[in-house]
Order: structure tokens, then sequence, then C-alpha cells
């Protein structure tokens, strides 16, 4: 019987194991522990909060009266320093003990800091939390040189805002073409020199060192590239996931926080959803996925854990990306894919990509088409077998492909 | 209690999505979405997603919901009530009549 549950840590992935606790009928003592004053949406941490259009109350996750509605005890600016399973407790940094019958860890991760010599200066910035950005924020004036290394999602989302609140922008990547594996190859390289085309300068290449200038930041970088001098520096080259508490407890961790298919960790009584959870299956470690909405889904998966009820329905793993005012979505596995169709111009956004195999639609990603995406998410859970010229046809509606 | 407004065809919606009815027409502060479910059933909703940025006639229609076509929150078509993040507010529905394949539209009446 489970009648307190504590949650640590108040990102995307807390706060849904929350809601979807509450939503499944869970009556007991509930308190979600965050770092900051409130929980927070990260999504816009690289776009509309970066570039100050909206302040940190716009991206709450939750208004103020859910956590009333909903009793779930906010426990802030609080750090747990300890899960004490065994006492059926964790432990704050103050001191005090929050009892808890069954914990879920949904500590986030940190943002990687390669090893590059140089690295700890003040001018070099990374982006995962509201101070990241509240520090980089005042970085991004008007003809500011701005280094962005790596242009994965939140490089090249921080080189558009960048770019748009008028800096100048050299963008960063040892690959030729970033996200050619979630996204394709033909979409991927329409993305990236889409950056070109808004005067973002790109470059494959990755840093060597960095030295402080009284004038700047030199960069050096590895190949042919010269040196050059910045104002600034973002580093956006992925993120480790936070299972420091894990560890100490001494649950599993291989690269993540070991959970099975119902986000149970090597402790029944502990959970671990989001981020740095990373599942086995069929005794298989899984990459861990650090999407947005995939961190919903482990919370919805544990809270039914808690509850006792079915795990709700899986669903192709789906996600989005905004720059330079076009919209980016992708759903599936593309690299499970045998062969791509277009659907639309690259010439002429909005289009999709699908990816197939075997008749089957096994990914699908869109540019200003997130419709394409979504009827494509329904082919993929429902298993479709579709007709690829009919697919590609723009004329076609997706929804009659859908009924096979 | 008006006799509402002729806003579209039936036909004029095709299933399972949606169109926008501008605020010059409906008198509200916000254009409002007509959305057609799978059912065939029309609902109407302030069009903007209250997440913000995105119009709801842009949707996916199925199944009694609407799912924004930016970040997939999803609202339910009779109440407006929002099913997911990142909206943490539900929408404001509209009542709405289909007589003799005509759809009338009433704005501010609650469903």
């Amino acid at each position: 019987m489970t009648d307190r549950v504590v949650i640590v840590g108040g990102g995307i992935a807390g706060v849904s194991t929350a809601a979807a606790l509450r939503a499944g009928g869970f009556e007991g003592d509930l308190s979600l522990v965050d770092a900051g004053e409130f929980p927070y949406d990260r999504p816009p941490l690289s776009k509309a909060f970066l570039a100050g259009t909206k302040d940190l109350g716009q991206i709450a996750l939750q208004t103020s009266d859910w956590y009333d509605d909903q009793r779930v005890r906010l426990v802030n600016r609080a750090v747990v320093t300890a899960l004490r399973p065994s006492d059926g407790a964790v432990e704050l940094a103050d001191g005090r003990l929050l009892p808890a019958d069954r914990v879920v860890l949904a500590t986030g991760g940190g943002a990687a800091r390669p090893p590059i010599p140089g690295a700890g200066s003040d001018r070099v910035h990374v982006l995962r939390t509201a101070d990241d950005a509240d520090r980089l924020r005042p970085a991004l004036f008007p003809g500011a040189r701005l280094l962005v290394v790596g242009a994965g999602l939140i490089g090249a989302e921080v080189a558009a805002t960048a770019v748009r609140l008028g800096c100048e922008v050299v963008l960063v990547d040892p690959v030729a073409t970033p996200l050619a594996a979630p996204l394709g190859p033909e979409l991927a390289t329409w993305l990236h020199t889409l950056h070109t085309r808004h005067r973002v300068t790109t470059a494959q290449a990755a840093v060597e060192s960095f030295t402080d200038r009284p004038d700047g930041i030199e960069a050096r970088f590895t190949g042919d590239a010269t040196p050059q001098l910045f104002d600034a520096v973002v580093l956006g080259v992925g993120m480790v996931p936070r299972t420091e508490l894990a560890e100490q407890a001494g649950l599993e961790v291989d690269r993540g926080i070991v959970v099975d298919t119902r986000q149970v960790t090597s402790n029944p009584a502990v959970l671990a959803v989001g981020d740095p959870a990373r599942t086995r299956h069929e005794g298989t470690l899984l990459p861990r996925t650090e999407h947005w909405e995939a961190a919903q889904h482990d919370g919805a998966r544990a809270a039914a854990t808690v509850l006792g009820t079915p795990p709700p329905a899986p669903t192709a793993p789906w996600f989005w990306t905004d720059r330079h005012g076009h919209h980016i979505e992708g759903v599936g596995s593309m690299a499970d894919a045998t062969r791509t169709v277009l659907r639309g111009s690259l010439d002429d956004p909005s289009f999709a990509v699908f990816g197939l195999r075997d008749e089957r639609v096994v990914a699908a990603a869109s540019v200003d088409d997130p419709s394409a995406v979504r009827a494509a998410r329904r082919m993929i859970d429902r298993r479709v077998t579709v007709d690829a010229a009919r697919l590609a046809d723009p004329a076609v509606n997706l929804r009659t492909l859908l009924r096979g | 209690m008006s006799d509402g407004i002729r806003v579209a065809a039936l036909d004029d919606i095709p299933q399972g999505e949606g169109i926008a009815i501008d605020k010059a027409v409906t008198g509200t502060a916000d254009d409002i979405a007509l959305l057609r479910d799978t059912d065939d059933s029309v609902y109407a909703l302030d069009d903007t997603c209250t997440h913000g940025d995105a119009s709801l006639a842009d949707g996916w229609v199925e199944d009694g919901y609407v799912e924004c076509p930016l970040h997939s929150s999803k609202f339910c078509l009779k109440n407006g009530d929002v099913q997911g993040l990142p909206a943490t507010r539900n929408a404001c529905p509209h009542r709405v009549e289909v007589r003799d394949g005509e759809v009338y539209l009433f704005p501010g009446e609650t469903p």
C-alpha cells in the first residue's frame, strides 16, 4: 500500500508524474521537491525566455492554483541530499525528513561540460536552467560575437534566437549534417543550411581550446579553421544525467538510473522517470531518451505502477524544435527506415519526410506541417500499410491513408 | 438567446479538421475554431491555444479532442478542458448547431 509519494525534481517528468497520480485516483500524500521557486517548462529557455519575450511566470509548468487543487505539496527551494528507502523517507539539505513509501526520481540532468582547456571562462555558457538563460541573455546584444558549439536541438535554437537578437553567430559542430539520424538526411541538410540563409555562419569543426583575451575569448578549432575572437560562447553538447542520489542509495546505475518497463529501479520502493532513467527491456539496456514528451510518458507509467493500474499504451517517440521561424517535428525512429519518401518540396516548406520499412511508416519528420507527423504517428502506432506514391502526393489527405 | 450566426456549411469543414471563423464575424475577443470530430459532430472553441501562438483550427481532431498543432496539448471538444501540458488553462467553448447541413455558431453561449 502506497500512502506517501515523494517526487524528487520538478521538471516535466516530475510534474507529469504528480498529475498522472492524481488523475489516476491516488488519494495519498503527495510531495514534489524542486530546487527552484516553482516548476517551469524548459523548451522556452532557448527561445522565448532567452529572447526575453516570456518571463519565468509565463513558462510555469502549472498555475499556482494547481498545486492546491491537486493536493500536491510543493517543497520548493529544496534539495534532496539522500534517499533512505529502508527508513521510508528522503532527507533534505536542511535536515528535514519527508516520509515516503515510494520515491520517484525525476532529477533530470546537467549540461555537459566537455574538458576543453579554458572552458571555465566566465564568457563560456551552458543552457539548462532559467538561471543559465538569465546569465546568457545580457551577452546577446546586437553586434555581439557569439560562438555556439554543437548544432543539435539546443545549440541550433540558441543560434536562431541570438541571430534574431542581432548577434553575429558562428555555429560549429564536428558533424557535417547534424540531426541526420533522427530527421533523415534530406530534412537535416535543409535544416542545417537554413542557418546560413539566416546569417548564421556554420562550420564543421570542434573546439580545441579557449583563451581569455582582454577584448573577448579566443577559440581555437580542430582542422585548419582560423582562431577567432568571440564575446561569448554557448556549449550545447548534450547533457549528463543526474544519478548521484541513486548511486548513493545503492541503486543500479549504468550511464543512467536503470529501470524496468514500469519505471521501477533496482529498489522496488524507488522509481525513476525522465532524462536520467534508462530502461532495461528484455535484458537489454536501451539508450536514454531526453525528449519532453517521453518524460511525460515516463511520469504516466510511473503513476500507473504506483497505482497498480495498466500502463498507458506505448506510442512512437515524438519531439519538436523551433528555429528561424520554422516549426520542425519528428516521430518514430528514422534509423529503422530502409527508404524515405518526400511529401512536398524542399524548396517550399511546408514539407514532410516519411521513413518506410516494408510498406509501413516507421518515422516521419516535418517542417511547418505538424499534421503530417500526427498522421504518421498514428500510422506507426496502428501499424497500417501505406502506398508510398500516395504518401508522397500532397493532394492526398493523409487521413484517408490512415484508414488503411 | 439569438438564432446564432450561420458561419459555414458542414461540408466546408473536413472530417477531423477545423476552420477558423474571424472575430470580426463572431464578435468575440478571439477567432473561433469550428472543429469537426471523427463522428461528424461539430464543436467550437476559442481558436488560440491557451499556451499561445497556435491556431486550434489547424489542430488534429479525433475522438472528442483537438490536439494543438504546435506542442500537442489536447482540449476536450465538448467543454474545452485541457488534457495535457504544456497548456495549463482550459479553452473557452461556444455553442454550435448544425441544421440542414449549415453550421450555426452562438458565440459566448455555453454548449
